[in-house]
């Protein structure tokens, strides 16, 4: 009985996955195929890839999209912990209550919605569209997602670890330093790769805000796939996917470092 | 209390309120050098309060906080020259053992090798000279309260504040981490002040016990002291376990209660005033009933190892607890007898000063 239940649920288990990834392997597989068309695979190539890497604005665009995600998910780091602090420390519930609503609408409303004002936004305040403007709205749309990564954290601190270190003689600097953000760090960790994979792959509140001359990785593929299939699109969505494979394995690494440090402190707690 | 000894520490009618909750009311309190001191009291007694007010964590609304004769009121935690053991420990979960221990040296910008010889000096005072280099994550409770014992030390204070330290622990170990912690004391000379519910502990570890309720401390004094001579009910029935039986002074050295007079060792209360006795269980003798004192009929009894508790009504209906080494039989009548200094009688809502002014009063006569 175990046996025959345990090779469905297997079975089904492939099927949701095979499901879920059949179309970026399918996509991948015909990144090898000689030919620009998807319909048959005409033997293995690897000319897209040679194409793409002599695609120098393609390759601009990329570096652009990686300057923008890792320049919006640092700034929105820093912004969004030290808003998850400032948001732990307020002591009116009422008020703690709102900071967290009017972060999590952020969080909830459609990209479209939020892409469109941040246009309305830019233009109002004749703030010319380009790597400015989508650096703004990154940093913008990611602040929130640290936010909700880092507060946990501090909420789960214990007090008495900051008693202790003004016990110790830590200033109000030393106690940031030394014991908050130390103790912190994997929400900080998390944030910051949640908004870089945000960043990364958002599409529609870029797409409102690059205006002409610049681009990212996502809008440049949506409009090249609206001219006509190019399999040199295949190649870079191949590529793309192996860094988000680099990303989550790095971060489940550093998951599994920061857990083991972690446990202490939450033993023998009263009151 | 000696008046020509300068307190390390002295609370001076130190008041705090929340709103209108009051936490600690008129608190008076001095600490000299190299005693162990308890604040012992029921959970939400403000005891721990009192602890922060003198760590720098919690300011007060009156009253002052004196170091050495100056008052601090206003010196932040962190220039405050006393460390702190809490309750949860409070280690830091990213540093290993040696790092935590060195933590407030870091920040004092002791030198490196002095560092390095602070600590092992202090794990090795508290017996982990080898852990140093394990993970918080990885030792048990009672090694991260002696990690905590270890990092507070270690800084050197001249009064040590130990909030509840040894409730998490389990009742072997907190017995032994009893004896650690008072051979401590004794062995740095620095003043302990211990904050706990449990009187046992208290009883055991102090040279002083502060006992509190709502915010008040009820009455300070050597575990001797409060023992044999509560101040009220409420001390009484907190420190050890007590018969609290109404009754009346007749006159001095003569108390009546449950219909009989007795002679006592307590004087200086007004003729035929109401008050109440306090027989300790074990101070109560069994013997057969035509010779008692008094005579109780045994309801129950329980077998505790080194003594059987034997609980036993008198015709008044109230209840009588005795400790005695041989079993009792249920439901016969057996008599008790009790010498007259056994007997401590309180008045009833006498202050501690009222209560010390009586006391030396009668004693010096």
């Amino acid at each position: 009985m175990s046996i025959r239940n345990f090779k469905w649920r297997n079975l089904y288990l492939w099927f949701v996955f095979i499901v879920l990834y059949a179309p970026i392997i399918f996509l991948i597989v015909y990144s090898f195929s000689k030919g620009e068309t998807m319909n048959n695979f005409h033997g293995f190539t690897w000319a897209h890839y040679q194409d793409l890497f002599a695609d120098s604005r393609l390759i601009a665009i990329f570096l652009d999209t990686l300057l923008v995600a890792l320049l919006s998910s640092i700034l929105a780091t820093i912004v969004g912990t030290l808003g998850a602090l400032g948001i732990s420390q307020t002591t009116r519930a009422i008020t703690k209550n709102t900071l967290l609503s009017l972060n999590n609408i952020l969080m909830v409303s459609p990209d479209v919605i939020i892409g469109a004002s941040f246009l309305i936004f830019f233009t109002a305040l004749k703030i010319p569209l380009g790597f400015g403007s989508v650096l703004l709205s990154h940093i913008a749309f990611s602040i929130p997602i640290v936010v909700l990564m880092v507060l946990p954290k501090v909420q789960e601190m214990s007090r008495s670890l900051l008693d202790a270190a003004a016990d110790l003689g830590a200033n109000s600097w030393q106690l940031l330093s030394q014991v908050t953000i130390p103790y912190i760090m994997p929400g900080i960790l998390s944030g910051f790769f949640m908004a870089l994979t945000y960043s990364l792959d958002d599409f529609a509140v870029t797409f409102f805000v690059t205006g002409n001359g610049f681009s990212t990785l996502s809008v440049e593929i949506y409009s090249r796939a609206r001219q006509g299939i190019n399999l040199e699109i295949n190649a870079l969505s191949g590529l793309m996917f192996l860094m988000a494979l680099i990303l989550v394995i790095g971060y489940y690494f550093i998951n599994q470092y920061s857990s083991r440090h972690r446990h202490a402190s939450t033993r023998g707690r009263r009151k | 209390m000696a008046a020509n000894i300068q307190p390390i520490v002295r609370l001076k009618n130190v008041c705090k309120s929340y709103g209108d909750h009051q936490i600690l009311k008129n608190i008076n309190l001095e600490l000299e050098a190299g005693k162990f001191y308890t604040l012992l009291g029921p959970s939400g007694c403000g005891k721990t309060t009192i602890l922060r007010t003198i760590a720098g964590f919690t300011d007060v609304t009156a009253g002052d906080v004196e170091f050495d004769g100056q008052v601090v009121n206003d010196l932040p935690a962190n220039q405050r020259q006393v460390n702190t053991v809490f309750q949860d420990y409070a280690l830091f979960p990213h540093l290993n053992v040696a790092e935590n221990v060195a933590f407030g040296l870091k920040l004092n910008k002791v030198p490196k090798a002095e560092i390095d010889k602070r600590v092992a000096e202090a794990l090795a005072m508290v017996q982990l000279a080898d852990f140093g280099d394990r993970e918080i994550s990885e030792i048990s409770g009672g090694q991260q309260q002696r990690v905590a014992i270890a990092r507070a030390l270690v800084m050197r204070p001249k009064v040590l504040l130990l909030d509840e330290p040894l409730s998490a622990l389990d009742a072997k170990l907190r017995k032994d981490m009893q004896y650690e912690l008072r051979e401590l004391q004794q062995s740095l000379g620095i003043t302990f002040l211990f904050v706990t519910h449990d009187q046992e502990e208290a009883l055991a570890m102090s040279d002083e016990i502060f006992v509190m309720r709502e915010g008040e401390i009820l009455q300070g004094g050597s575990p001797v002291d409060i023992y044999d001579e509560p101040i009220n009910h409420f001390v009484a029935n907190f420190i050890g376990e007590s018969n609290i039986i109404p009754g009346k002074m007749i006159q001095d050295f003569e108390v009546e209660f449950v219909g009989k007079s007795f002679e006592c060792a307590d004087a200086g209360m007004r003729p035929n005033e109401a008050i109440e006795v306090v027989l300790r269980p074990e101070d109560l003798d069994i013997v057969a009933a035509a010779q008692g004192k008094l005579v109780v009929t045994v309801d129950s009894q329980l077998f505790r190892g080194n003594y059987f508790e034997i609980v036993a009504y008198d015709t008044d209906g109230n209840e009588w607890l005795v400790h005695s080494t041989n079993p009792a039989d249920e439901g016969e009548p057996i008599g008790l007898t009790f010498d007259p200094q056994d007997i401590h009688v309180m008045r009833l809502n006498e202050t501690e000063a009222a209560f010390d002014a009586r006391l030396e009063k009668y004693e010096d006569d």
